[in-house]
């Protein structure tokens, strides 16, 4: 038998034994087997002295690749042995992925500062600043220099609640604007939005509560024009209603602004054709807003010779009915969870 | 306003049924509220009732002949009044009634009946503009089978505006045409009254006292026959939403609605007097009004007297004492301007506000004082048989003629953005009626005394704009430049808003006026002042909140009472004091927070809440904020902290006593409130990078056993005032009393990070440092290690 044949049965004879192999202590019993210092091949080693001297390297070498062989046989064994073992270890791990999963849910704004928030944004992109100012006020900066003086027709359309003589909580956020063209000095351009709580003397149900949030724009330079007003509301349309909307100026009367005018979009639904939402006008009316009366600017120190400008006021509410289709502007004050989360 | 089309169309002679006049309106002048048919009914004829007689079967009804021009029908009538010999309105065969009902021949017992006899009610007319319950019976004069809507006046459509105050113009048919004839470019062609006079002169002696009554005419007229008013008058002042009455109050009321000039009829026999003198009523006088009321006047009151005494309240109601009556035969008839601020402030005053009032009120076209007087005598003339005394007596202080203003096509373009033309304006102000010159770029205007609303350039510009239409103009942007963002205070807040969110709490919003006892139930102090509003709607509503807390806890109540078990929710609300107003974030919590589902869920507890809060301290880089306890009305007097940062409370925490949670239907809630003006001022920019240490921290555990009254931030405060700035955090995360410990003794294990910018930290280092704390430990606590 010559040495080939002796290591393809060794060979052989270390396969069948590793078969079966489960552990790692087994495993180590047979390397020694085969490549320990008793082992065949150690012992086949013994006879090279015997050999020719031509003949001993090519045998050296032989000895010595199948030595790697079965190294490799064994290492190639204990790798799957191992892998057997960590995926039985894994298994007991297994779990039911389908279970359910603690609740990390974050909570939601409230949707009407929401809208706030998407307005602030749409309107600093433009340019403007936001004001705020406080909630209880004069009824000066209310009324008087709003052009409505005592006994102004029109205070009648905003019945408020006084909290003494002269201050009371405000009827709209205009009183905002005031304070900031007096805060200018009547000597650089305006250009804020003023968003924030106001109140009137109305009953709460479905379409009126006394408290509500009102965000109002004032733009006052020098060639503030009226088709400014009606690109900057086509601005508010689209951010809110979506792009392909479109608005109407339908002349209005507030005794701040001259002209006044109040602002329809195109009823989202209907697409201007008329459904029920829109009464069959194809038209939703948004908000009111005009041309600064000359009145207002000469009050707040701005000359009219000089300075022109646009004011308009939206109700927040009223963006948000319209634009989820909410029925009771109550859910905005309730705060039943189920109604707030909705709006993520 | 309503007007009825036929009358529009007195003045503007045009099918305007067909010209869209509400879209026209929407667009270009008032809200329309309402447009469309007087009546809405088909196959309506005059029918002439030739037979009447009991129904065989029926006792209530009547069988009857009806003449309808083209045939006689027969008709069963369930209506009392019906008669032979009157003229009816007869619904055919084939007719549609408001409501939809359909008219058929039908067999009313065993009796055939083609058609039905109609009542107004039928017709749509409500009840409250007459007085009929039965069948409606045709005074005037008319032919069988005519079309019965025509003969009554009521083939007609009504146009119903919603006015803006400021354009008391339209309270008149011919403002409202005037309006109309801009929009459209048509020609307004205005009327002319004459008056057939007898030789008997007009006795009166007329003047005034006060400035406050600008012009006054009056006519005397007599042997008035008192009847019913004509179909077609009584069916336009219906239209306008005017009760007929009688031909002496109806026709002042149609003259007023087309004309806009209030009118008042006084009864001459019992005037008392050749004179009338007006005066501001004097203090202390009191009247009695038509209604039979006797009101107490001030001197802002304007009346009319006989010289003597008071007759009327101008401008607002008559006397009770010269009421016109059924038996009246003369009557002085006034037609008055007066201020109308005046009549405003006792209108209001004594809630005594009407048609006439509110034209006051608005204004009225001097121009028209003189003519609405003639306008209805001449009607008197011929609707009420009556004759006139030669003359008027009248004095007018008012101007009649226009009023001047200037204005340039470039302020024009300016205002608007538009680019008109000078030929454009110009064409635009004709249609308007207001005669102008142009010199260079510049109008000079004759405003006509109609248009008293429109009195300055801006009125002015606003009615070129809108005739022209606002849907011609551009849509641009300002072309200011400007800078916009957030303050970083407004930032602040969205960012608290934000890491809210972020941790899983819901933002509410809620009313800031409560009922004025429970403002005080959650706030930490009682000294501070609530503000409250003089009138309030109800008692629920009429303070200022003084914490967000009161709102916070109806949204848990609320949320609660409809099962659901975890309520989390902040709001960025007010604390609402005189001159004060600041900004504040409350929190509410009920309930675990973040639900594990079916792994262990930690239990919710004063801590839950502290740790989001301190979450907030971090992301704003707060330091030096620190907690005592206290004792507050309302809240568990061992789990709530006022929240300080170097001696000045900014805040407080806690548990709502369980007393009071139960009363609220609550169980465990947690709630803050901190000043979020104060958060603002005490967080830091990141002004500068800090280089990341280089070397590893080590960290060591330290147990210890004290007395359990020691607070942790006192055992904290003494490790850190005996290390240095390398103790970067101390960690308590091991707490324990029961067995094994002394009693009134406790167990902490704390863990305490080190880190050395220089170099890696040694045992040797840190023991020295242990052995410091350790020793400051038993010092100041008598704490040892365990």
């Amino acid at each position: 038998m010559n040495i080939q044949e002796t290591l393809k049965q060794l060979e052989d004879a270390l396969r069948k034994d590793l078969e079966g192999v489960k552990t790692i202590e087994a495993l180590q019993d047979i390397k020694a087997k085969y490549l320990g210092k008793k082992a065949e091949l150690s012992l086949l080693m013994r006879h090279m002295k015997d050999l020719p001297n031509n003949e001993k390297p090519a045998f050296g070498q032989t000895i010595n690749q199948a030595k790697q062989a079965f190294a490799k046989t064994i290492e190639a064994q204990r790798n799957r042995i191992e892998e057997a073992l960590l995926n039985k270890k894994l298994e007991k791990e297994t779990i039911d992925v389908t279970m359910t999963s603690p609740d990390f849910s974050q909570g939601t704004a409230h949707l009407l500062n929401q809208i706030i928030d998407e307005i602030e944004d749409l309107f600093i992109g433009m340019g403007y600043l936001v004001k705020e100012g406080p909630e209880v006020e004069s009824d000066e900066r209310n009324f008087e220099m709003l052009n409505l003086p005592k006994n102004h027709p029109a205070r009648d359309m905003q019945d408020s609640f006084y909290v003494s003589e002269d201050t009371l909580l405000r009827t709209h956020t205009s009183p905002v604007q005031v304070r900031t063209m007096l805060e200018y000095g009547g000597q650089k351009p305006v250009k804020i939005i003023c968003p924030g709580k106001v109140y009137r003397r109305d009953d709460d149900d479905a379409t009126h509560s006394h408290q509500f949030m009102q965000i109002e724009g004032l733009v006052v330079d020098q060639n503030t024009s009226m088709s400014d007003l009606k690109g900057t509301l086509l601005a508010i349309a689209q951010t809110m209603f979506g792009k392909d909307r479109q608005i109407r100026l339908r002349p209005s009367y507030f005794p701040f602004t001259e002209p006044s005018v109040e602002v329809d979009v195109t009823c989202s639904k209907c697409d201007g054709e008329g459904c029920a939402m829109c009464k069959q006008t194809g038209y939703i009316e948004i908000l009111g807003a005009g041309m600064v009366h000359d009145n207002v600017l000469k009050m707040s120190g701005y000359d009219p010779e000089i300075y022109q400008g646009f004011a308009f006021g939206v109700g927040v509410e009223r963006l948000a009915m319209l634009k989820y289709g909410i029925d009771d502007i109550r859910h905005f004050y309730i705060n039943d969870l189920r109604f707030n989360k909705q709006f993520k | 306003m309503k007007v009825s089309i036929n009358w529009l169309k007195t003045y503007i002679d045009k099918p305007l049924e067909t010209m869209q006049l509400d879209e026209l309106f929407t667009t270009k002048s008032q809200e329309v509220e309402s447009y469309q048919a007087l009546v809405n009914a088909t196959d309506l004829v005059v029918g002439h009732v030739k037979v009447c007689e009991r129904h065989p079967d029926a006792d209530k009804l009547s069988v009857c002949d009806v003449d309808v021009g083209s045939n006689v029908l027969q008709i069963i009538c369930g209506a009392p009044n019906v008669k032979q010999g009157q003229f009816v309105i007869v619904a055919l065969p084939g007719a549609e009634l408001p409501g939809g009902l359909k008219i058929k021949k039908s067999t009313i017992r065993g009796v055939e009946s083609s058609g039905m006899i109609c009542s107004l009610i039928e017709l749509g007319i409500e009840s409250k503009y007459h007085y009929e319950t039965g069948i409606h019976v045709i005074k005037d004069s008319v032919k069988a089978g005519e079309d019965a809507l025509s003969a009554l006046g009521f083939k007609d459509h009504v146009l119903a505006l919603d006015l803006t105050p400021n354009r008391g113009d339209l309270l008149s048919v011919l403002g409202v045409a005037y309006d109309v004839a801009a929009m459209l470019d048509l020609p307004v062609e205005e009327k002319t009254f004459h008056v057939k006079e007898t030789s008997t002169l007009n006795p009166m002696d007329i003047s005034t006292d006060t400035e406050d009554c600008l012009s006054y005419y009056g006519r005397i007229i007599d042997n008035l026959t008192i009847k019913e008013s004509p179909s077609w008058m009584k069916a336009r002042l219906i239209g306008a939403g005017v009760r007929p009455i009688n031909n002496v109050v109806d026709i002042t009321n149609y003259v007023m609605i087309e004309l806009g000039q209030p009118l008042h009829a006084f009864d001459f026999d019992l005037l008392g007097s050749e004179k009338i003198v007006v005066r501001n009523a004097k203090k202390n006088e009191t009247f009695l009004t038509l209604d039979d009321k006797t009101r107490s006047l001030t001197e802002e009151d304007i009346v009319i007297t006989n010289g003597e005494k008071a007759v009327a309240l101008g401008g607002v109601m008559g006397g009770a004492e010269t009421e016109v009556t059924e038996k009246t035969t003369s009557i002085l008839l006034e037609s008055a301007v007066f201020n109308n601020e005046k009549i405003r402030k006792t209108s209001h005053r004594l809630d005594l506000r009407s048609e006439s009032s509110m034209r006051f009120e608005r204004g009225v076209d001097p121009v028209r004082t003189k003519k609405a007087l003639d306008m209805a005598t001449s009607l008197f003339i011929d609707y009420a048989n009556a004759t006139v005394r030669k003359g008027i007596s009248y004095f007018d202080n008012t101007s009649h003629s226009p009023k001047p203003l200037e204005l340039s096509l470039s302020k024009i373009n300016s205002v608007l953005g538009s680019e008109y033309s000078l030929d454009y304006v110009s064409d635009i102000l004709r249609r308007l009626g207001f005669e102008h010159t142009i010199k260079q770029d510049t109008y000079l205007i004759e405003v006509p005394s109609r248009r008293f609303d429109v009195l300055t350039y801006q009125d002015m510009i606003e009615e070129i704009g809108r005739i022209s239409g606002y849907d011609t103009l551009p849509s641009t942007l300002p072309s200011t430049i400007s800078v916009g963002k957030l303050t970083p205070y407004q930032q602040f807040k969205r960012r608290i808003r934000q890491s809210l969110t972020g941790l899983g709490l819901h933002e509410v919003i809620t009313y800031a006026l409560r009922d004025a006892d429970s403002v005080y139930d959650y706030t930490r102090s009682n000294h501070i002042k609530a503000v409250s509003v003089m009138h309030p709607m109800t008692e629920l509503r009429e303070t200022l909140s003084l914490t967000p807390i009161n709102g916070l806890l109806d949204v848990v109540r609320y949320n609660v009472s409809r099962k659901l078990d975890t309520v989390h929710i902040f709001e960025i609300g007010k604390h609402y004091q005189p001159s004060k107003e600041t900004e504040v974030l409350g929190i509410a919590m009920q309930g675990i927070y973040h639900d594990y589902s079916w792994q262990t869920t930690p239990e919710m507890n004063f801590f839950t809440l502290k740790g989001i809060f301190e979450a907030l301290l971090k992301r704003f880089s707060i330091e030096n904020v620190y907690y005592e306890k206290v004792s507050l009305k309302n809240y568990h007097p061992h789990q709530t902290a006022l929240i300080k940062h170097e001696d000045r409370v900014i805040g407080h925490i806690g548990k709502i006593h369980p007393e009071e949670a139960k009363r609220l239907d609550l169980k465990d809630v947690y709630v803050l409130d901190v000043d979020i003006e104060i958060l603002y001022e005490l967080s830091e920019p990141i002004k500068r990078y800090q280089p990341l240490g280089k070397y590893p921290s080590v960290s060591r555990d330290l147990a210890i056993v004290c007395d359990e009254s020691i607070l942790a931030q006192h055992l904290i405060d003494t490790i850190k005032s005996h290390t240095d700035s390398r103790l970067k955090q101390v960690r308590i995360f091991d707490y324990y009393v029961g067995e094994h410990i002394e009693e009134g003794k406790k167990s902490l294990a704390l863990r305490l990070q080190f880190e050395d910018p220089q170099k890696t930290l040694e045992t040797k280092d840190i023991d020295f440092v242990i052995e410091r704390i350790v020793k400051a430990l038993k010092t100041h606590h008598d704490a040892v290690l365990r």
